[in-house]
């Protein structure tokens, strides 16, 4: 035993799966810890918010601030509202508004926008301008409100008794705040999906479902597959012919169009994870219980075999311990395969909305659909689906790599 | 030397799978630049591959010029059955909509467009404003004299009087709708027709709103072609509502040029009558108007950005990134939120055939806890005014609607949500907490578990019934959502009982002459309970004596300050009671434009008074006659 799981390890394929495997496992496990709370929480108002930093703006005004002056900060303000596309623009806008080519100097950005503050007027139609054109105007008329005020800006509070605006701090363009010093940060990895939830809070408890999920399903399926093919194999006869039988016909219907009847059957209201995972385990045993009972059949003859019949050993001790050893290799295998694929078909499910109830766990294809539903690959929100795809991909990748470096151990004609 | 040869293959396969993801995400972007200036005309099946897209040359089917197509999207689902009017499913969503709020009118006219900006009456087959007797039990309408139908013949009162009676007469959604408040339409001579409204105990009319609201919704057929119809129908009317009405004639400017599975295309009637200095003057724009038919939202929303549908008619999540980070040609008719006029409101109705559901403190208690501004925020990307900016009724957010109750009067009424403290005293209050320790709470042994349903694809109500779920968690009930397809959900929410859904959610009436009576009825009228096929409203089967006294006396009431008292008194009821509750304020049609080719279309303070319902509904095919070429 010890020298098998020597070897397994020796295998580089093996190792890097696992590695892979682990390393996901580990994060599942770890990252709940350091960063706690309820995955499903709503935390943001509005969807999608980019992936990034979020700090209190209402405590960083009440902050301590420090004075740094660095001499490129006007101009990075200024870039930040006004690309080099927009100067083009409120130059073509100008133009048209007939101000002289000569009185227009695009280099000089202050110019340039004393310029605009002064022709720009919301109010005129140009001829041949559309909506969207107009409204690009307005919105680039507003970002530069006060964009050249070097004035501090005045924060205020209003008095309940006088409704007027007392002033409460000065707010000059050197004053800086230490992120350390702000109260409420929230640091988002993976910005937040449609319903406002941390992303990446979610993917980890949404690996962990899917992980379990797999787990359980993998482990009905090898089981039931396991027993089927053991006592095919060895029994033969009519039990046999019998277990093939049930095994083809599930064999030729397609287990997928089967596990769609069998969730959208179930009902939504009853469908929670383990129901899934359930259901997913019961309809991909086919491929393990023709695989052990071939396996089995060329094994129901060795001597040993043999010799353990006539010693009058009974019929399960001979299976498990004649028989279930030698086939100990494949099953690990196979186990190992029905794990990955019943992932897969947990989002594949999920995708088509028969999965889980969203509002009680989340997982990898749950996750998938909502993104798709609200387009997220069509906005560029690629935080909601994409690291979904990569955890889908890295878990089959990492099981089939174990599957394939535990192949090359057990297998003689594959070793190197 | 094989296994390397292997193994470089499969770097070489990794390499180019990952290369091609990574131009994927970048081809992308590029795209949505390049569609900016470059207006590509889908590119649809030909029957004539070879047909140059010239004016003379468009064949039926064949690819239509760009600059002459407005291309519209979310309309049409399927292909469309036909062109009958009298029928109720022609599945023809560009030329036979019958509607309160407006109706289509490319194909088929109604007397008048009604016109939710101002909640006026704008003649269309009519000639000048309708009158109404001194009673107020008798509509007069002129007929403009140049109304003509599309085989050069008048239009006359009779068409009118005929098409009413033929309605009536198959009992299609129109007869059946009006047949209760309208007496009958007559033609006094042949450009002046009569609407005597049916009258009550007291010799008033039952409801003079339904009888304006007919003026500007239901369709005048030719009476010469509905004769036609009936001949070869023999008067059967489910055979006459089955005619597909291919040689239908119509008064409009459009009619069917060519439609399959793929797409609908009607063509100008370059003789329409409505070039006519009394009507528009001219014609409408665009040459052809075409609804290519997509397979579902994100497909339109794909072709809305590329360019290749001018007019979209589609929820699209945070709709302000397609120009504020994409910069596509895009708008709405508000240039910020909540980007159109949202004048429905979707609601969750609460199935009073659950006797837990009876309680009021449960129903009150879901209500109050759900978190209104995350459906607003994250289910309507945004799109909605908040339940803050406009209190809790039963009138949608326009003007016009909220200043026909008193708000003073039921301010301590009307919850904003997230209330979970407030929802979890009034049910500890109300004796109903968990006894056995579950987080569930209990109703005399009965666990407080429910089911939430909304059609299954509708994105913004699953994210709303969601949320409404997570509300239930957070209280100590147990709610469950199902997606059922629409016309399961829609034929268990419609039948006389159900017991499937608990809590479910449905549309309620927009703007339109008859409002917000029309939407008050709907929501608690005990008139329809018991009613199978029930699309009217009160799915919830919900029943007040005094709120159907005032549903029955607001319509005939003219003084404004008693239909104030009337309305509020309303209000005070529905909000105590909760048989259902509002998730969010949403348009009655979305209405997003892409000007890659055509532009100048409706935008508010523009000064046209078109309203934004993708230049169809009422008065917005008015726009239809505003837009033009982009230059």
């Amino acid at each position: 035993m010890k020298n098998t799981i020597r070897q397994v390890f020796h295998s580089p394929k093996f190792v890097v799966g696992f590695v892979i495997f682990a390393l996901m496992l580990l994060m599942v496990i770890i990252y709940p810890i350091i960063s706690p709370g309820d995955p499903l929480q709503m935390i943001s108002k509005g969807s999608f918010l980019k992936p990034g930093v979020y700090f209190s703006v209402y405590d960083s005004i009440n902050t301590n601030s420090k004075t740094i002056d660095l001499p490129e900060a006007n101009q990075k303000r200024l870039a930040n509202k006004l690309s080099d596309t927009d100067k083009v623009s409120m130059v073509q806008w100008l133009t048209a508004a007939g101000v002289p080519a000569e009185d227009i100097d695009m280099e000089d950005t202050t110019s340039l926008i004393k310029l605009w503050n002064e022709k720009y007027d919301p109010t005129v139609k140009p001829e041949g301008m559309t909506m969207a054109q107009r409204n690009f105007y307005k919105r680039l008329d507003k970002s530069l409100d006060n964009i050249l005020n070097e004035q501090p800006l005045v924060v205020s509070a209003q008095n309940q008794e006088t409704q007027t605006l007392d002033e409460i701090k000065r707010i000059s363009d050197t004053d800086y705040v230490n992120l350390k010093d702000v109260p409420n940060v929230k640091v988002l990895p993976l910005g937040t999906d449609n319903f406002g939830d941390d992303v990446l809070k979610k993917l980890v408890s949404a690996t962990k479902t899917s992980l379990l999920i797999g787990l359980i399903a993998g482990s009905i399926a090898t089981l039931i597959g396991l027993t089927l093919g053991l006592l095919a194999g060895y029994l033969g006869g009519f039990i046999d012919d019998f277990i093939m039988f049930i095994t083809n016909l599930f064999t030729v219907i397609p287990s997928f169009v089967l596990l769609i009847l069998i969730s959208y059957s179930i009902g939504q209201d009853k469908r929670g994870a383990s129901t899934v995972a359930i259901v997913i385990g019961i309809t991909s045993w086919v491929w393990t219980t023709r695989s052990v009972r071939s396996q089995v059949i060329s094994l129901r003859n060795r001597d040993h075999v043999n010799l353990s019949k006539l010693s009058g050993h009974s019929l399960t001790s001979i299976i498990i311990k004649d028989i279930l050893p030698y086939i100990a290799s494949y099953v690990v295998m196979a186990f190992i395969l029905q794990i990955s694929t019943a992932i897969l078909a947990e989002a594949s499910l999920s995708m088509i909305g028969l999965g889980p109830k969203t509002a009680d766990v989340s997982t990898l294809g749950l996750m998938m659909d909502w993104a798709m539903s609200y387009s997220a690959h069509l906005n560029g929100a690629w935080w909601a689906y994409f690291p979904v795809i990569l955890v889908i991909a890295l878990i089959s990748f990492s099981l089939n790599l174990m599957n394939t470096g535990l192949d090359q151990v057990f297998n003689p004609t594959l070793r190197d | 030397m094989k296994k390397n040869v292997k193994r470089f293959l499969s770097l070489l396969l990794t390499l180019v799978m990952v290369l091609s993801m990574l131009t994927a995400c970048k081809s992308n972007k590029t795209d949505d630049t390049s569609t900016k200036d470059t207006a590509t005309p889908t590119v649809e099946a030909t029957d004539t591959p070879t047909a140059e897209p010239t004016e003379e040359a468009v064949s039926p089917g064949g690819e239509l010029p760009r600059n002459e197509t407005l291309y519209y999207g979310g309309l049409q689902w399927g292909a469309v059955n036909g062109w009958n009017p009298l029928s109720d499913d022609m599945n023809n969503a560009l030329a036979i909509t019958q509607a309160g709020g407006g109706s289509r009118t490319p194909m088929f006219e109604t007397l008048y467009m009604y016109n939710m900006l101002d909640d006026s009456m704008t003649p269309l087959l009519a000639d000048g404003d309708y009158q109404w007797n001194a009673d107020r039990t008798e509509i007069t309408v002129k007929i403009k004299s140049a109304a003509k139908w599309s085989d050069g013949t008048a239009v006359t009162a009779d068409d009118v009087a005929y098409t009413f009676d033929t309605d009536v007469k198959v009992k299609n959604g129109q007869g059946v709708a009006l047949a209760p408040y309208i007496e009958s339409v007559t033609a006094v001579d042949p450009s002046t027709v009569l609407i005597k409204a049916k009258l009550d105990d007291n010799g008033k009319a039952v409801n003079p709103l339904l009888v304006v609201a007919y003026l500007g919704q239901t369709y005048v057929i030719q009476k010469a072609w509905i004769q036609k119809v009936e001949a070869r129908c023999n008067n059967d009317p489910a055979a006459i509502k089955k005619d597909a009405g291919e040689d239908v004639v119509y008064s409009g400017p459009y009619h069917n040029f060519y439609n399959d599975d793929q797409k609908v295309v009607l063509i100008r009637d370059d003789n329409y009558w409505g070039q006519d200095a009394s009507m528009w003057g001219k014609l409408p724009a665009p040459k052809y108007l075409c609804h290519t038919i997509y397979a579902d939202n994100p497909a339109t929303e794909v072709a809305f950005k590329a360019g290749e549908v001018d007019v979209d008619q589609q929820f699209i999540p945070n709709i302000q990134d397609l120009w504020e980070k994409e910069g596509l040609p895009i708008s709405t008719y508000l240039q910020d939120a909540p980007y159109g006029i949202c004048v429905n409101m979707p609601t969750a109705w609460y199935n009073m055939d659950n006797p837990l559901l009876q309680n009021v403190s449960i129903r009150k208690a879901i209500a109050m806890a759900v978190d209104y501004d995350a459906i607003n925020a994250n289910a309507m990307t945004g799109q909605s005014p908040t339940f803050k900016d406009v209190p809790r009724s039963v009138m949608n957010p326009t003007d016009g609607e909220q200043a026909k109750y008193d708000k003073d009067a039921v301010k301590d009424l009307q919850w904003t949500g997230s209330d979970v403290e407030g929802a979890k005293k009034l049910l500890d209050d109300a004796g109903i907490v968990d006894k056995d320790g579950d987080g569930i709470r209990e109703l005399d042994g009965k666990k407080l578990s429910f089911v939430a349903a909304c059609p299954d694809g509708w994105t913004d109500w699953q994210a709303a019934i969601e949320i409404v779920a997570a509300a239930g968690k957070n209280i100590g009930i147990d709610i469950t959502t199902q997606y059922p397809q629409a016309d399961v959900f829609q034929s268990t929410v419609t039948s006389k009982k159900q017991t499937e859904y608990d809590i479910f959610m449905m549309w309620t009436d927009s703007a339109g002459p008859t409002q917000p009576w029309g939407r008050l009825r709907m929501l608690t009228s005990s008139e329809y309970n018991g009613v199978d096929n029930n699309w009217a409203g009160n799915w919830g089967h919900y029943s007040n004596k005094r709120m159907d006294e005032i549903i029955k006396a607001i319509p005939g009431e003219s003084d404004p300050a008693k239909q104030k008292e009337y309305y509020t008194e309303a209000v005070k009821i529905y909000l105590t009671d909760v048989p259902s509750f509002s998730l969010m304020y949403r348009p009655d049609q979305f209405h997003a434009v892409n000007e890659s080719v055509w532009t100048n279309y409706p935008e508010n303070g523009d000064g046209n008074n078109i309203p934004p319902l993708v230049l169809l509904n009422g008065y917005s095919i008015a726009g239809l006659y505003k837009i033009d070429l982009v230059k």
